[in-house]
């Protein structure tokens, strides 16, 4: 095959933005390429300067051995078919196929068998006169992609073609497009933030990221061989895990070695891992590499998604106590006030603002014949960095007050060893209608124990993934009750096609072909 | 929604008494002699015959077509141009531009008119010459706003599209900006040109009386003479000639649009 088309070192910054950092890619004769990248990567830009519409930097695009930046657009041998098609709409069905023929200034006898050809091509035949206007959106494509092809350019720009389309009109162009590529056998460059779309269509895959090529390569390459965690996550679904190479085939994740296929990194380089869900089988307990249990089953059509736990996550269970309310009716103001206890970390009481003290005891004001909110005016309190109880009075400007206990604890941490992560979170005081007035409870409960988690390794924050408690917070009476908070602990997600029972155990079992060792992605 | 219909009500009263009633007695008025008084009306063409066999009337008519044309294609010439100029600025030095274009609209025409006419006194310029200044002076605004309100809602893709299909610059004017802005030429030809037929006072006013035209006969008719009945019919013919004129413009738009 024949090289077309040649970047190099493409620049393009706007208004201070670099857009494109220096991108060289070959794309050849009757080549399928697809620009992959989610939007901002610099797709569309690289392609309108294919076109002649937007001028490089930096850098040179040689088309056919010349390089033909000089070369206005209208002069290329390119034609584009637009996100939004932009038919015009003055013109007919017809008229707009013959449109980029007609300029050219081509004998009348001579454009109707083309356009005639080209409307059949794309299936629109007997649609000649119809106003564009009043077509649906597939049919607007396939006039552009006429419009486009009747042109007989050596290279066809699709700047997001299908994006407008419903999913099956979607499927249905793709092929459509894949057979039209294939019957006038020339160049297409697609761009596209549509991972499916690149697979099923593309001879070729440019995997683009902040105006950096990422990785190159055929659609198989780009699934079986992400060349790093970015783009094993835009192509297909993936388990990403932290490892370690030990040495040549030899992996380490989930504290366990592994054989793979792998090889060329440093000793005991850290990686990242991925192992396709489909690559991964289910089989009874203790047949397997890993045992765990299914959490989740979703059905998916073709396959059930089972998200099986190996590991379980930290977790840390405190009380919640529900006491009754405490409002303070000023009934000379017309004010009424709310606030409850809280219990504080020793640590954190040498940086305790009045706006965190207002948050945690839920502190409010109000007019209690509008309802509407009154500022809390002042707050009184002497609070040591000692364990103890310290009372809190919450003023508003006409003097109406409340008093709260803020008891100050050691922090009671959770150090689990296993998943090398420490969580805490402290004990609740609430009134009733405070649980029910909650929008979010879960998120609630967090804010209010003050709940937190953290790698013991590098202190970085593990997000608590779950709260568990058994109560409903609509029917909740005064009481003590348990809420668990929870990190995620380590879960593989399975494309089987066997149903599995949540909560049973079982064991997960892949191959060392399975298993894709890549550099860790250096952030940029 | 339906109680909103009642909402129409007092337009519906206004456009009875102040349009329609109006309308009825101009053709009464038209096709009845002097002196008539309810109980013996005497319906008659007398005074369409009338304009139609006196030379100058015909004249006149012809004439204030002609003033009205070319002060259309005056406007055009000036605010194609005008108006493709602020399309093409920014936002909001575009909203600047038609705020500058619409400033002397506040000003009352008649007001406007008397101030030109100050200005045209002393140029010694020919009745005619002065008719026309301040015909487009009046009219051009309209003429502007109708070109620029289409060219700025027309798609930017488009015009890309036209250079991707191997258009120069001129081409992506003539084929594709110049025809979709054709129903904004329209719309200010309906703007303008309907109005300048039957203007009366801007030629009165700077052409000195000595350059009659179709509104200055009815006005005449009506004010000095007192003939109601052929001021009538004058005023009758007139919007006919108005309503034909306005079907054509509709129907060429109509074709252009479906680009016949």
């Amino acid at each position: 095959m024949k090289k077309l088309i040649e970047f190099r070192n493409i620049v393009k910054e706007f208004d201070g933005n670099i857009v494109l950092k220096g991108i060289n890619l070959d794309i050849y004769e009757n080549e399928f390429v697809t620009l992959l990248g989610p939007s901002g990567c610099g797709k569309t830009t690289l392609l309108r300067i294919l076109g002649g519409f937007l001028e490089q930097d930096q850098g040179e695009v040689i088309f056919d051995g010349q390089d033909i930046s000089p070369v206005p657009a209208y002069k290329r041998p390119i034609n584009t078919v637009f996100q939004k098609y932009a038919l015009f709409p003055h013109l007919n069905v017809y008229e707009n196929v013959a449109f980029g023929l007609k300029i050219k200034k081509m004998a009348k006898d001579l454009i109707k068998p083309k356009v005639e050809r080209m409307i059949e091509l794309v299936g629109l035949a007997g649609f000649e006169n119809r106003d564009v206007t009043l077509l649906s959106g597939g049919q607007q494509q396939r006039v552009a992609i006429a419009r486009a092809l009747v042109n007989e350019p050596d290279v066809l720009l699709l700047d997001e073609p299908l994006a407008a389309l419903d999913h099956k009109l979607r499927k249905e162009m793709q092929h459509e497009l894949k057979r039209i590529q294939e019957e006038v056998g020339i160049t297409f460059i697609f761009v596209t933030h549509d991972q499916e779309e690149a697979l099923t269509m593309s001879d070729k895959i440019v995997v683009m990221r902040n105006g950096i090529i990422e990785q190159v390569g055929t659609p198989i390459e780009i699934y079986n061989e992400p060349i790093n965690e970015y783009v094993a996550n835009f192509i297909g679904d993936s388990n990403i895990l932290d490892g370690v190479m030990k040495e040549d085939y030899l992996v380490n994740f989930d504290d366990k070695d592994y054989k793979c296929v792998d090889f060329g990194f440093r000793p005991n380089e850290k990686v990242d891992v991925v192992i396709r869900p489909e690559d991964i089988t289910i089989k009874a307990k203790g047949q397997g590499k890993l045992n765990g249990q299914v959490i989740s089953v979703l059905f998916k059509g073709v396959h059930y998604e089972v998200v099986v736990e190996t590991k379980k996550g930290a977790s840390k269970t405190v009380i919640l106590h529900v006491l009754q309310d405490r409002d303070i009716f000023n009934a000379e103001k017309k004010e009424k006030m709310h606030a409850t206890d809280f219990t504080m970390d020793i640590e954190d009481v040498a940086d305790i603002t009045d706006e965190d003290i207002i948050k945690r005891a839920n502190a409010q004001a109000w007019d209690s014949e509008t309802n509407e909110d009154i500022s809390i005016g002042s707050l009184d309190y002497q609070i040591d960095a000692q364990p103890g109880r310290y009372p809190v009075v919450f003023k508003t400007h006409n003097g109406t007050f409340i008093t709260v206990n803020v008891t100050v604890v050691e922090p009671k941490v959770v150090k689990d060893q296993e998943a090398k992560i420490g969580i805490q979170a402290f004990d609740i005081y609430k009134s009733v209608d405070e649980i029910k007035e909650s929008m979010a409870i879960s998120f609630d409960l967090k804010t209010w124990a003050d709940a937190y988690a953290w790698y013991l390794d590098n202190d970085d924050e593990v997000e608590i993934d779950d709260v568990r408690f058994d109560f409903d917070p609509n029917e909740i009476v005064e009481g003590d009750y348990e809420v668990t908070f929870l990190t995620m602990g380590r879960e593989y997600k399975i494309h089987t096609t066997e149903k599995q029972e949540e909560g049973s155990i079982v064991s997960i079992d892949f191959d060392p072909e399975d298993i894709h060792v890549m550099s860790k992605m250096v952030q940029g | 929604m339906k109680s909103f219909r009642r909402l129409i009500y007092p337009y519906m009263v206004w456009a009875g008494i102040f349009i329609v009633i109006p309308m009825l007695m101009i053709v009464i008025y038209a096709f009845t002699k002097e002196g008539n008084d309810t109980m013996t009306l005497q319906f008659t063409i007398e005074n369409f015959v009338r304009f139609f066999e006196d030379q100058i009337f015909i004249q006149v008519l012809i004439r204030s077509l002609i003033l009205a044309i070319i002060t259309t294609i005056i406007c055009i010439l000036i605010g194609y141009p005008a108006a493709y100029f602020i399309a093409r600025l920014k936002p909001n030095s575009q909203s600047i531009m038609v705020l500058l274009i619409t400033l002397p609209m506040w000003i009352n025409m008649l007001v406007r008119t008397y101030a030109w006419r100050g200005i045209l006194l002393e140029t010694g310029l020919p009745e005619e010459i002065k008719v026309y200044i301040g015909m487009v002076y009046n009219f051009l605004p309209f003429m502007i706003l109708q070109i620029y309100t289409s060219l700025s809602k027309m798609d930017p893709s488009l015009l890309v599209a036209a250079q991707d299909l191997g258009c120069n610059s001129r081409q992506v004017f003539t084929k594709v900006i110049l025809p979709l802005s054709v129903p904004g030429i329209i719309s200010g030809i309906t703007l303008v040109f309907l109005p300048a037929v039957s203007s009366f006072f801007i030629p009165k006013l700077l052409g000195g009386g000595s350059y009659v035209l179709i509104g200055n006969l009815i006005e005449n008719y009506f004010v000095t003479t007192g003939d109601w009945n052929f001021g009538s019919a004058i005023s009758l013919i007139m919007t006919v000639v108005i309503l034909l004129s306005m079907y054509f413009t509709k129907k060429f738009d109509y074709d252009k649009e479906n680009g016949k």
